[in-house]
């Protein structure tokens, strides 16, 4: 099954095995009412240490992984993908938070989690995040857009800047479609693309985000509190 | 203190020839400006006595803005008047006195919290430098000099009596001036050594106090060089009075000896009490945080009560309407964001700003989500009103006919500025909107218009996008406002 998953279309066709990892009993069990049939939620940790443990005996393909989270060294979620690192090829992480800072995200995203969504998200939407996240393509809400889009600026990438540092101006077109509401198919429409290729792109972003060495994008989130 | 209450605070005017000291005294009293210049002049004939008494006042009154910024309150909760149906009770009023005027959140020392539950009895003096103070030059306007500042300075424990033991101790050394210009024989040299003693324990005992409210006042304790510099001058003025005391009755081989006696017992005396003081400092510093950090819970219980608890209490009355209960917990939910998050040194009032408060009302008029995300940021112009209005109008077009959450994007790059309010209801044709609909056409297009900006309208049956642009010119000297 995991040897599958890398080329799996974004599609339910198959179940996906899921880990939900938050601190409150409620909204746990609350998501995982909302979250459609095709996905089995195979565990549950509330605490950074049940994590890395639930996700290390049932491996899943999935981790809905909060980004607050009690017990380890207090470094909350990213803490449990640093636990999990030898897992990162093949389990993937989606961050769930009510965090509006920008730090929380962008560490959590560097840490090597494939996507952000808030919690306020609805049951079929995050049941899409999760197919696609499992597929291996990365999931921008329009907020993590708009943080990218704040991080890196708004201008394209010149031949002269560091590749890692800047955004092309294809990215930068995905990325504003996505902070302005569009979803993949409509951002593929309006730019007359494929899917695929906004997948490309927004995988390409996410693979900036968290390999870039840009000495801004740090100082910038601890600065930036909100956005 | 009732007189002083009914006049306006001595503060030093903006209008100024000077430094503001007699317009500002002027308004105080009540008396024309022209005749307080006149006196003050007149005055500074008299032997300088103006000049003194104006640079007393210069020194001592704080400016109107100081004045402004120390009673600045942080505004109460901006939630509870606009979500709760019943009034704040008594206790929500009594806690929100202890509103802090610095940022709360993320604060290393509570010193900014403790000076917001004293900032109601001005904590002012740390502002006084009493050593700068020049106490022979000022002789008959010293006894007047303290009661006008009475409005600003604390009214806790004895009022005013720092200042009252400053002008009595200065109409002493003019009487005694006088005294001797009179022809009376005054000794002189017991007594100036004598003040010297006196005056230099009185500032390091006024140290005390001041060290204190410099730190509740200024957490940086900028302060503090300036307070160490008072004890070394307290100190050297009290040293010098006694060996000038001493060294009257033997020679200075003796006063020296002594000296280096009485110094070594002091050392001999603080190297004994000097573990039990340090101890006693630890305590002291112990429930002085103790303390902080009950405050600072108090604070936020009162917020909490405040806002989310009164929130609270209203969705499980409104349990029955989903409309309502949604609205409830949007609304709150972005009171405590902002509260939790707002970045305290960032600008308010800039666009980005509107922009949220804009979706923030529409989303309490209607009760869809609207979801803003904001990229950059600019300050207020007359054309970015006209954008944000016209932006409140496509937002409200959106939640009303899409439907869903309504998302808005706005972006600020090199002064030009867009935004996009996208919804995904059933979508509309332009053509098909009755020319006397004002709301898309007039609101939104037209006022784009008139100030310089684009507006463009892009309806599919997937959901409607209004886009805005405004250029980056600043439309106030380029663009005509037709």
């Amino acid at each position: 099954m995991n040897n599958a998953q890398g080329t799996a279309p974004n599609r339910p066709a198959q179940s996906v095995r899921v880990v939900i990892v938050d601190d409150h009993g409620i909204f746990r069990s609350g998501l995982k009412a909302d979250l459609d049939a095709s996905i089995q939620v195979v565990g549950e940790a509330a605490t950074v240490e049940q994590a890395i443990a639930v996700i290390a005996r049932e491996r899943p393909e999935v981790v809905l992984l909060d980004v607050h989270l009690p017990g380890g060294l207090g470094g909350g979620g990213r803490e449990v993908i640093a636990g999990s690192a030898a897992l990162l090829g093949t389990t993937k992480f989606l961050a769930l938070s009510v965090s509006d800072a920008a730090e929380d995200v962008v560490a959590v995203i560097r840490a090597g989690a494939r996507g952000y969504v808030t919690k306020t998200i609805s049951g079929a939407e995050i049941t899409d995040a999760v197919f696609r996240v499992a597929g291996g393509d990365a999931v921008f809400s329009p907020r993590l857009a708009g943080f990218v889009l704040d991080a890196f600026g708004t201008a394209p990438a010149d031949i002269a800047d560091n590749e890692l540092d800047k955004l092309s101006a294809r990215e930068l077109e995905v990325m504003r479609l996505i902070a302005r509401g569009y979803s993949y198919k409509e951002v593929a429409k309006e730019l007359f693309i494929s899917i695929k290729t906004v997948e490309t792109h927004v995988s390409a972003v996410l693979r900036k985000l968290q390999l870039s060495s840009r000495h801004e994008l740090t100082k910038w989130a601890a600065e930036r509190r909100l956005l | 203190m009732t007189t002083a209450l009914t006049r306006p605070p001595l503060v030093r005017s903006t209008d100024r020839v000077i430094a503001g000291v007699c317009a500002g005294l002027a308004a105080h009293l009540g008396w024309p400006v022209r005749n307080v210049r006149t006196g003050m002049a007149l005055a500074t004939l008299a032997g300088g006595a103006g000049l003194a008494f104006y640079a007393w006042l210069w020194i001592m009154v704080p400016t109107a803005d100081e004045s402004a910024r120390r009673n600045a309150r942080r505004p109460a909760s901006p939630i509870a008047p606009a979500v709760s149906l019943t009034p704040a009770p008594v206790t929500a009023a009594h806690f929100t006195g202890h509103a802090p005027s610095a940022p709360l959140w993320g604060m290393p020392d509570a010193g900014a919290s403790a000076a917001g539950v004293r900032s109601s009895a001005g904590a002012s003096g740390a502002a006084v430098p009493p050593a700068a103070v020049p106490p022979l030059a000022v002789l008959p306007g010293a006894g007047d000099g303290a009661a006008p500042t009475a409005p600003w300075f604390s009214v806790r424990g004895v009022r005013y009596g720092k200042e009252i033991l400053l002008g009595t101790g200065l109409l002493l050394v003019a009487g005694i001036m006088i005294a001797q210009l009179l022809g009376v024989d005054v000794p002189l040299g017991t007594l100036i050594p004598a003040a010297a003693v006196l005056g230099g324990a009185a500032i390091a005992w006024m140290q005390l106090d001041e060290n204190r409210r410099a730190g509740l006042v200024d957490k940086t304790k900028a302060d503090q060089a300036g307070g160490w510099g008072r004890l070394a001058a307290g100190l050297a003025l009290v040293v010098a009075g006694v060996l000038v005391m001493v060294s009257g009755s033997g020679s200075w081989e003796q006063t020296w000896l002594a000296l280096l006696a009485s110094v070594a017992v002091l050392g001999g005396v603080m190297l004994v009490l000097l573990p039990w003081a340090l101890k006693f400092w630890r305590d002291l510093e112990a429930e002085r945080s103790g303390r902080i950090r009950e405050t600072e819970r108090a604070e936020i219980a009162a917020h909490l009560h405040d806002s989310v608890l009164q929130t609270l209490a209203l969705i499980q009355r409104r349990a029955g309407s989903e409309h309502d209960v949604v609205r409830l917990a949007r609304a709150q939910e972005r009171e405590l964001r902002g509260w939790l998050f707002q970045d305290p040194g960032k600008e308010a009032g800039q666009l980005s700003d509107r922009i949220k408060a804009a979706a923030a009302e529409v989303e309490d008029f209607l009760g869809n989500a609207v979801e803003v995300v904001s990229v950059g940021d600019t300050a207020m112009t007359e054309a970015h009103e006209a954008l944000v209005q016209a932006s409140r109008e496509a937002m409200l077009n959106a939640s009303r006919h899409g439907g869903g959450t309504v998302s808005v994007y706005l972006e600020v790059s090199d002064g030009r500025v867009e935004v996009f309010v996208k919804d995904r209801g059933p979508g509309f044709d332009l053509d098909d909107v009755p020319e006397d609909r004002l709301g898309v056409r007039e609101s939104i297009i037209g006022r784009m218009k008139r100030h310089g900006g684009t507006a463009a309208i892009t309806s599919t049956p997937n959901g409607t996008e209004v886009r805005l642009g405004l250029p980056a010119r600043h439309p106030d000297n380029a663009e005509g406002r037709l």
